[in-house]
């Protein structure tokens, strides 16, 4: 139960960075950018995004412990 | 200059604190605020991450199928599998705090007096880990007859913990500071963490790859729109990856009984002299 209710939370955490990831890409997001004018922030959107993968996988460990 | 940043880089003694400190020191023509500089410390970073991925080739292969095959089966079985898994949790630390804290960082301690300053905390650190490192060896290893045995008595790359790997990347964020070394203190960090000095060279090298090669490739669309002599800077990333070859090699060879203390006194001298010309020089 422990195990299932870990990877729902990483699962929506990575929908979280997901989104976050896009809104940087798409400059919607400029906090702690260098330059604020700038039309993407792809180096922002890339960490996001593998901030989400990372979620994705503690999610199928958690979820795979649950199984054994 | 790309030999020197190839040979710092990997050296326990800061490649940035040597950037921004030796150009000014020697007077050379070349500015940090010039538009160029970046594309061409871009160009040397790629140089030393090609370095790297050639002398670990063998094992980037194996941690590459690790890293999909857990990611995919939701469970570690192997080393490899292992070592990716260690490899992710280590680069996220210094990835959020690179992305999100770099420029502050750099803008506010650019100056060669700040590199100065910190090249001489991190030979104090690269003391203290070895202080450390000393106090575990009488209490793991007190009977050893060597430094390989005693060395023997610490763990492999593979056996650190996720919490463990998680703080050698934390440390990584260390070296956004001019003068602290990002392999100084990853190899201290793994230090404390209980590996053999070889292995906290080799967890270190492993973890500097992807954000060195990361910040290089993201930064080459500047690259190639600024108006740079890239011939010229080619040839600089090309001396720049075969001193880090050279240097990795070496190292791996140093740490099998070596220790960090040489570079520690290096970085507390060369700061403490390089700050007092800075302050006493016209």
């Amino acid at each position: 139960m422990k195990g299932n209710s870990l990877a729902v939370g990483l699962v929506v955490l990575a929908v979280v960075f997901l989104v976050l990831a896009g809104l940087y890409y798409e400059g919607v997001i400029q906090i702690f950018v260098s330059d604020p004018h700038a039309q993407h922030h792809t180096t922002h959107a890339i960490l996001f995004s593998v901030l989400a993968i990372a979620s994705l996988i503690g999610a199928n460990f958690a979820r795979a412990k649950r199984t054994v | 200059m790309g030999l020197l940043q190839g040979a710092t880089e990997l050296f326990p003694v800061s490649s940035l604190g040597h950037a921004v400190l030796i150009p000014s020191l020697l007077h050379w023509s070349f500015k940090q605020s010039d538009p160029s500089f970046v594309p061409f410390l871009v160009l040397l970073h790629l140089g030393t991450a090609g370095a790297l991925l050639i002398v670990y080739r063998t094992q980037w292969v194996e941690i590459i199928r690790g890293f999909f095959t857990a990611a995919v089966r939701g469970r570690i079985e192997g080393p490899s599998e292992r070592l990716a898994m260690l490899l992710l949790v280590g680069t996220i630390p210094a990835g959020i705090l690179g992305v999100f804290f770099e420029n502050q960082l750099k803008s506010l301690f650019a100056s060669p007096k700040a590199a100065a300053s910190f090249l001489v905390v991190n030979g104090v650190l690269m003391l203290g880990f070895e202080v450390l490192r000393r106090r575990a060896e009488a209490r793991v290893a007190p009977a050893a007859k060597s430094r390989i045995e005693q060395e023997e008595s610490f763990a492999t790359a593979e056996q650190i913990s996720f919490k463990a790997a998680a703080l050698v990347g934390a440390c990584q964020a260390l070296a956004l500071l001019p003068g602290i070394s990002r392999s100084g203190v990853t190899i201290g960090g793994g230090l404390i963490a209980g590996l053999r000095h070889q292995e906290a060279a080799r967890f270190s090298f492993l973890l500097a790859t992807p954000i060195i090669g990361a910040a290089g490739v993201l930064e080459i669309p500047q690259l190639l729109s600024s108006s740079v002599p890239l011939a010229e800077y080619v040839a600089a990333a090309v001396l720049a990856g075969v001193a880090a070859y050279l240097s990795a090699r070496f190292l791996l060879r140093y740490f099998r009984s070596g220790r960090l203390d040489p570079y520690g006194w290096y970085c507390a001298a060369a700061g403490a002299v390089s700050l007092a010309l800075l302050t006493f020089r016209p």
